[in-house]
């Protein structure tokens, strides 16, 4: 029951936060800002519209919003949301998961190609790109996380008798862990410096410019699929930062979100006080992550075991 | 076994008929089709016993020329690494029928049919083969009968060129081979393989890396790859297809068998593959990413699936040295699964890139486009292809990786340098699992989406009904092992159990991760059906429009503007740019009404460039200065003859 309440809460607020980022962007701009509930209202608004399709399209470009949605729903349900356990988990889900969000990119790659826009696939090639380097990063955090307690799967990260936390005998390795996959968060989620989600200029888009064809229901299955996105990557460092296995129920869950709250909050302060890098920097802003962490990998080889 | 010859029996007799019939060419067409079809399900049907009983061995020999003994065994490995054969093949024979057909080519065309039938056999044979004697002699027939097959288009000078590498790289490797089996010979004094186990561990050592060099060569490891991307565009599709998702194979059977019946446990065997692997996979898909010939590109994938193959193998043999069954078993049967899913996705890229080769006549993917529309079938089933070699749930190429990343990631718990192995094991199938569907969305992309960049393109139709055939059947198996995995892995681990030192995971211990994946793989399904169902919903009674892409302002778009595949992949590929040569050569804008630029770029493979600078050249180059023996007089030969045959006589 905690399971399914969780999930849906999850699945039902996650639309909520992206209104923060923007809350703490206008405040550092010093403007009011828009209301918090605004994705919900823009969600809304494409739902009620219909669409107009490219001639150029085929059956790929309606997919390519279906599928990304579908891995961000899959992902959610073996999740442990504030350490409820999830509806599914097995051991090695965590490899399963983010080969499903490739999945997902990989939809939305080809129907941003079906477009036959030269835009769109500029942010295309840009998008496999940086994504190929963050997941490196991604699995030496796994290799990282196995080394610490030998397992493989959200729930057995986070829930069980020795769950990976900064209390644990080894955070000070997880401060590595959480820098790099804040960084791997703003990659995969197109936030600054990574990609600019406010730009207004095509040609300086990754995220942005391969949905520019999208409309109506279609692309509000997208922002969908990406506010659960970003969701799960938050939800993770969550979890990585306090452990939710000593109190139970409702304070926890209190707890988890004001996490995820001040997530959002940094995801936007970055937004406020960074510029976009160029693009040639972008590798070397991912590979940093991957430097941070195969770092701690490797110290578990001795110093921390 | 009985079955087994009777279906090789029925698959040569197949091939003669086709060399003597081929004046009636429909019906000769036909025939061979329903002959060789036959012999593979027979194939297919003997193989089961093994597969199911791994402990039944059964064994044939006969001896030969008085002296030697022709001896065949099947196991359960051999049976493994037939399935692909017999599966595969009679689906690319069933692909010539509207394929091979030009009627002014019946003979070769005959000949073609009779070659393909012998390679079947032959590999058949490799498979089976177990002692040294009848190892070499298949493997030779086995060499010898697809080059054949790929110089089909012998009037051609780029087959024939073509044709040539191959040669020279299969024969080369196969001396390599016999290098490490006579060493084993002059130590053991026999010709049986099971006497391997009893040599000292440094001539295991040595036999196993000189035999490595001819098995890699055929397997196509890096550097000793370089045939695949000359053979593969030079061989018609349906052989490009055989060849590349089943007779490579026969080098990673070669590998793994040898590696079985010498009996080591040493760390130094995993390691070595582990590397060549990760470099084979990195390099393969970057290179892989680079060419814009479908079939160049389709080659490069190969080496790098070949790679993925490796890693899995690679981490089986150090969890072996290292006593970790878990990993061992499970790497071992990712290695060995992806051998039967890259047999399938391979060959159904390839047939797919025939397909578009045979409408459009161009194998450059940046004049090609659009083909989703004109091409349905075609277009789905490579984009299930594209989906499964890029290793994404879920489909078949997923499990396998799965699989090689959950022994990898058991391995982990070692210490020292196997723990800096698996690592790098694992970092590396990350990236290759990401480059690999870069490359594949920009072959989707650039090949079957958007608008036609040219006129062929634009006229394309849908290939003939034996064409599209094989490829669903082909796709279809993809989605099947990918959400029905268990019995697919089940045979796996039979499998490798010819590999005696390896204590596999049991049965229900390996039926718990296969549920798991095929509950994700559902899962998934199940929500894409969900998000299918509430797109119809949200889409109920609104207006659709139809109207031209946004061109971000932009009024007057042409196809020209599209990107192209060279502009998505330039970025990664600049990134691996040391290990990648680019070349650029641009015209420049000189006046102010400038006439015809010109821009051509092209990325070149570090391993063949130093071939040819290091070792080609330089080898000519002596060679020229004894050009003066050769000058054309036939009684100076015939004295040459003599005097070498005076001066051999001496040391006898």
């Amino acid at each position: 029951m905690e399971s399914y309440l969780s999930l849906a809460i999850a699945i039902l607020a996650a639309p909520l936060f992206p209104g923060i980022i923007l809350k703490v962007k206008a405040f550092f701009a010093g403007k009011k800002g828009p209301p918090l509930l605004i994705k919900y209202y823009t969600l809304a608004k494409l739902l009620q519209k219909g669409s107009v399709y490219s001639n150029s399209t085929s059956f790929v470009f309606t997919l390519g919003p279906t599928v990304s949605l579908a891995s961000a729903l899959v992902v959610l349900l073996f999740f442990p949301f504030a350490g409820a356990d999830p509806l599914f988990s097995f051991h090695g889900d965590v490899i399963v998961l983010f080969y499903l969000m490739a999945i997902g990119r990989f939809f939305t790659v080809i129907a941003a190609l079906d477009t036959a826009s030269p835009f769109e696939g500029m942010g295309a090639a840009r998008e496999v790109f940086f994504s190929t380097l963050a997941e490196a990063t991604i699995f030496t955090i796994l290799i990282l996380f196995y080394r610490l307690n030998g397992s493989l799967s959200f729930a057995e990260y986070f829930t069980g008798e020795n769950p990976i936390s900064l209390a644990g005998a080894s955070g000070a390795l997880l401060l590595f862990a959480i820098v790099s996959l804040f960084m791997v968060l703003l990659t995969e989620n197109s936030r600054v410096p990574v990609d600019d989600p406010a730009t207004h200029l095509e040609l300086t888009m990754i995220h942005e410019v391969m949905i520019l064809d999208h409309s109506g229901p279609d692309l509000a299955l997208i922002e969908l699929g990406a506010f659960y996105k970003l969701f799960f990557y938050s939800a993770f460092i969550t979890h990585l930062m306090y452990p939710f296995t000593l109190a139970h129920g409702i304070s926890n869950g209190v707890i988890f979100y004001i996490i995820i709250a001040i997530i959002y909050g940094a995801v936007g302060m970055t937004e406020s006080i960074m510029a976009r890098y160029k693009m040639n920097l972008v590798p070397k802003f991912i590979l940093t992550s991957f430097a941070l962490v195969f770092f701690a990998a490797i110290l578990t080889m001795g110093v921390f075991q | 076994m009985d079955t087994f010859l009777l279906s090789l029996i029925v698959l040569f007799a197949g091939g003669i008929f086709s060399l003597l019939t081929y004046r009636q060419f429909n019906l000769m067409k036909g025939a061979y089709i329903a002959i060789t079809a036959i012999g593979c399900l027979a194939g297919l049907f003997s193989i089961m016993t093994p597969l199911q009983e791994p402990s039944v061995v059964v064994t044939f020999s006969r001896p030969w020329l008085h002296l030697f003994t022709l001896s065949f065994t099947l196991d359960a490995l051999s049976a493994f690494f037939l399935i692909p054969i017999f599966a595969v093949c009679p689906l690319a024979v069933l692909y010539s029928f509207h394929y091979m057909d030009k009627a002014d080519r019946k003979g070769s065309t005959g000949v073609n049919f009779f070659f393909f039938n012998i390679l079947i056999a032959s590999m058949a044979l490799v498979a089976t083969a177990d002692n040294i004697i009848s190892f070499a002699l298949v493997w030779e027939i086995m060499s010898i009968s697809s080059f054949f097959l790929v110089i089909y288009d012998y009037q051609k000078e780029e087959t024939r060129r073509a044709g040539y590498i191959y040669f020279i790289f299969s024969q080369a490797g196969a001396m390599f081979i016999f290098a490490a089996f006579a060493l084993a010979y002059s130590r053991t004094g026999s010709y049986d393989f099971a006497a391997f186990a009893g040599m000292p561990g440094t001539i295991k050592i040595i036999v196993f890396f000189l035999a490595l060099v001819g098995f890699g060569s055929k397997a196509g490891i890096f550097p000793l790859h370089m045939w695949l991307p000359h053979a593969h565009p030079a061989a018609p599709s349906n052989i490009s297809a055989v060849m590349s998702g089943v007779m490579i194979k026969m080098g990673i059977y070669g590998i793994i068998r040898l590696y079985a019946v010498l009996d080591v446990t040493d760390l130094i065997f995993g390691q070595t593959l582990l590397t060549l692997g990760a470099v084979s996979g990195v390099l393969g898909v970057v290179y892989a990413l680079g060419k814009h010939d479908l079939k160049k590109l389709l080659a490069y994938h190969s080496v790098e699936n070949i790679g993925i193959i490796l890693i899995g193998a690679g981490i089986g043999m150090i969890g072996i040295a290292s006593d970790n069954m878990v990993m061992a078993s499970f790497g071992f049967a990712g290695g060995l699964l992806h051998v039967l899913n890259h047999s399938i996705f391979k060959s159904l890229l390839f047939l797919g890139a025939g397909a578009v080769l045979q409408k459009t006549k161009t194998r450059h993917i940046d004049q090609l486009g659009g083909l989703i529309k004109r091409m349905p079938i075609t277009g789905k089933s490579f984009l299930i292809g594209s989906v499964s070699i890029s290793g994404l749930p879920p489909f078949n190429g997923f499990v396998s990786e799965f699989l090689i990343y959950y022994g990898a990631f058991h391995g982990l718990t070692l210490s020292g340098s196997s723990f800096i192995f698996t690592m790098f094991g694992i970092i590396s199938l990350a990236i290759i699992g990401g480059l690999a569907a870069a490359c594949f969305s920009k072959v989707v992309g650039v090949v079957f989406l958007g608008e036609p960049r040219s006129e062929n393109a634009a006229m394309a139709v849908e290939a003939g009904g034996t064409i599209t055939l094989p490829m669903i059947i082909l796709a279809a198996s993809c989605l099947v092992i990918g959400i029905f995995p268990d019995p697919f892995v089940q045979s796996a681990f039979s499998g490798m159990r010819a590999i005696k030192v390896l204590v596999p995971v049991t049965a229900p211990e390996v039926a718990i991760v296969t549920a798991n994946l095929a509950l994700a793989a559902r899962l998934f399904l199940g929500m894409l059906l969900f998000s299918l169902v509430l797109r119809k919903i949200f889409y109920r009674n609104k207006v659709i429009e139809r109207g031209p892409t946004w061109g971000c302002g932009f009024t007057q778009p042409t196809v020209k503007m599209q990107y192209t595949a060279t502009s998505y992949a330039r970025s990664v590929i600049n990134f691996y740019r040391p290990f990648v040569l680019i070349r650029d050569s641009y015209s420049g804008i000189s006046r102010i009404f400038p006439g015809r630029t010109t821009y051509e770029t092209r990325v070149d493979d570090i391993a063949e460039t130093a071939l040819t600078d290091q070792v080609v050249t330089p080898i000519l180059y002596l060679l020229s200065k004894f050009r003066w023996i050769q000058h054309g007089h036939i009684q100076l030969y015939i004295a040459y003859i003599v005097v070498t045959i005076i001066v051999l006589l001496l040391f006898l």
